[in-house]
């Protein structure tokens, strides 16, 4: 996919928020997530991205950027939040139980900025889509 | 009756149509469980059949795509099959203007009254 280099770009921003927003939902579905006192808690993950270097890609030898990956998954504190709940099954004898130390509006606001990168890349598809038509239409009738 | 690059454009209009047909069956099954995403390669057939000399013996092959899969087992990426979509369209079109020159060339060849 070299001749529209625009959409690889475009696609690598997709695919990276895809992921972001992915972890952010798991996120938000384990906040409820508790284990025992021996274990370790759920750990929040957080995507690091990373830059593709222009160097990487061989069609671009001006160095305007080859895009964004995901460099690694980042695990949160897996001591989590030690919570006192007696009646609960998991608990161990001083009552004592380990739920996800999650940041909640940390992540619905992390949530609305990976939505808004991909809307954004998606109207960069758009844009470069008819912009590429116009090109393909200078030798047409 | 068609030349070299005829055939070569005529191959690579097949093959583009054919990326479309398997987008369009990748994103009609983005909710299949089970259902692993294909794709379509003619690029690399068509340039050895270029190189050989002869466009014809180019081949279209699907393959299955290695993008891991959600719990139920499917592994369409949706924003992927669009802007696939997209870019195939495109590409698309510059075939078939491609082929019309090649024809519009042809026919200027027929006409005695210039």
């Amino acid at each position: 996919m070299s001749i529209f280099p625009v959409f690889d770009t475009a696609q690598s921003a997709l695919r990276t928020n895809r992921v972001w927003m992915d972890a952010i939902s798991d996120n938000l579905a384990n906040l409820n997530t508790i284990r025992p006192y021996d274990q370790p808690a759920f750990q929040a993950r957080f995507v690091q991205a990373q830059e593709v270097p222009s160097s990487s890609n061989p069609d671009d030898p001006v160095g305007v950027g080859g895009g964004v990956q995901v460099a690694s998954i980042q695990y949160g504190d897996a001591t989590g939040i030690e919570r006192y709940e007696p009646g609960n099954p998991m608990a161990n004898k001083q009552g004592i139980v380990r739920s996800p130390d999650i940041d909640v509006s940390q992540n619905m606001t992390d949530l609305i900025l990976a939505q808004r990168a991909y809307q954004l890349n998606l109207a960069v598809v758009d844009r470069a889509s008819q912009s590429y038509q116009q090109a393909i239409q200078i030798n047409g009738k | 009756m068609l030349d070299l690059t005829m055939q070569a454009i005529q191959t690579s209009l097949d093959g583009l149509a054919a990326r479309q047909r398997i987008i369009a069956q990748n994103l009609a099954n983005s909710e299949t469980p089970g259902y692993i995403a294909q794709d379509v390669n003619f690029e690399d057939s068509l340039r050895s059949a270029m190189a050989a000399g002869d466009p014809a013996q180019a081949s279209i092959s699907t393959q299955n795509t290695t993008d891991p899969t959600t719990p139920n087992g499917n592994s369409v990426n949706v924003d992927e099959e669009t802007v696939g979509l997209v870019d195939t369209g495109l590409r698309y079109q510059l075939a078939t203007q491609s082929m019309n020159n090649e024809f519009s060339i042809l026919s200027t060849s027929l006409r005695q009254d210039l």
